[in-house]
C-alpha cells in the first residue's frame, strides 16, 4: 500500500467527494460540479494551511519507528 | 353503509406495512452499505454508494487503522465506537471474524483509522438519506 501522505489525502478526498456529490445532487451536471468544488476545496485547503504551516517547526520526533 | 371500523382497519394495517418496509430499508441500510437504495430501487446510487464505502473500509483495513471498541475511561472511544459500527456488517465481520483491531505502530495508522471512521460515518448518512427517500422527502 503506498503511504504518500499527497496520495492518501487525495484518495480520501476523492471518496468523500463522490460520496457527497452523489448523495445531495440528483442532476449528472450537479453531481459533477459539486465534486469538483469539494474535491479542489480539501485537496487545494491542506495543501493551502500545509504551505501556511510551513514556517513553523516540525516539533519532536514521533516515538514509533 | 360502511361502518367506521371497517374503514380504519385497512388503513392501520397500510399504515403498519409502511412501518415494516421503513423499518425493514433502515436495518439493510445499516446492515449492507447502499442495499437501503437498493430497496428503494435506486440502483445506481446504491452501487455507487456500496462502492465508495467498501473501498474506504478496505483502504482503511490495508492500512491497518484503528477500528474503534469503547475503552474503559476513554468517554470519547464511545462515540467514535458508534460512529465505526455506522458501516453495519462489515464492522462485526472485520472485529469477530477476522479478529481486526488495527496496528498503532503501522505507518498508516492515523490515515487508516479516518478512512474506517469515514466509513461508518458515510453509512450513517446514507441510512439518514434512505429514511428521507422512503418517507417521500427526497426522490
Amino acid at each position: 500500500m503506498p503511504l504518500s501522505h499527497g496520495l492518501l489525502m487525495s484518495l480520501y478526498a476523492l471518496l468523500v467527494s463522490i460520496f457527497f456529490a452523489v448523495l445531495w445532487k440528483r442532476e449528472r451536471p450537479h453531481q459533477i460540479k459539486l465534486f469538483l468544488q469539494l474535491f479542489a476545496g480539501m485537496v487545494g485547503g491542506a495543501l493551502l494551511i500545509a504551505w501556511l504551516m510551513y514556517p513553523f517547526p516540525s516539533g519532536p520526533p514521533t516515538p514509533f519507528p | 353503509m360502511i361502518e367506521a371500523g371497517s374503514q380504519t382497519e385497512p388503513r392501520e394495517e397500510a399504515s403498519q406495512q409502511f412501518s415494516a418496509r421503513i423499518a425493514a430499508t433502515l436495518v439493510a441500510a445499516w446492515l449492507v452499505p447502499g442495499s437501503g437504495h437498493l430497496m428503494l430501487g435506486k440502483m445506481r446510487r446504491a452501487v455507487i454508494f456500496f462502492a465508495i464505502v467498501m473501498a474506504a473500509i478496505a483502504i482503511g483495513g490495508l492500512l491497518e487503522g484503528n477500528l474503534y471498541r469503547v475503552l474503559a475511561n476513554q468517554p470519547l472511544t464511545v462515540l467514535a465506537t458508534l460512529g465505526s459500527m455506522g458501516m453495519g456488517s462489515p464492522y462485526f465481520i472485520l472485529r469477530y471474524f477476522f479478529g481486526y483491531q488495527g496496528n498503532v505502530v503501522a505507518a498508516g495508522y492515523e490515515y487508516g483509522t479516518a478512512f474506517l471512521l469515514t466509513a461508518g460515518l458515510m453509512n450513517l448518512l446514507l441510512i439518514l438519506d434512505a429514511w428521507d427517500i422512503v418517507r417521500g422527502r427526497k426522490a
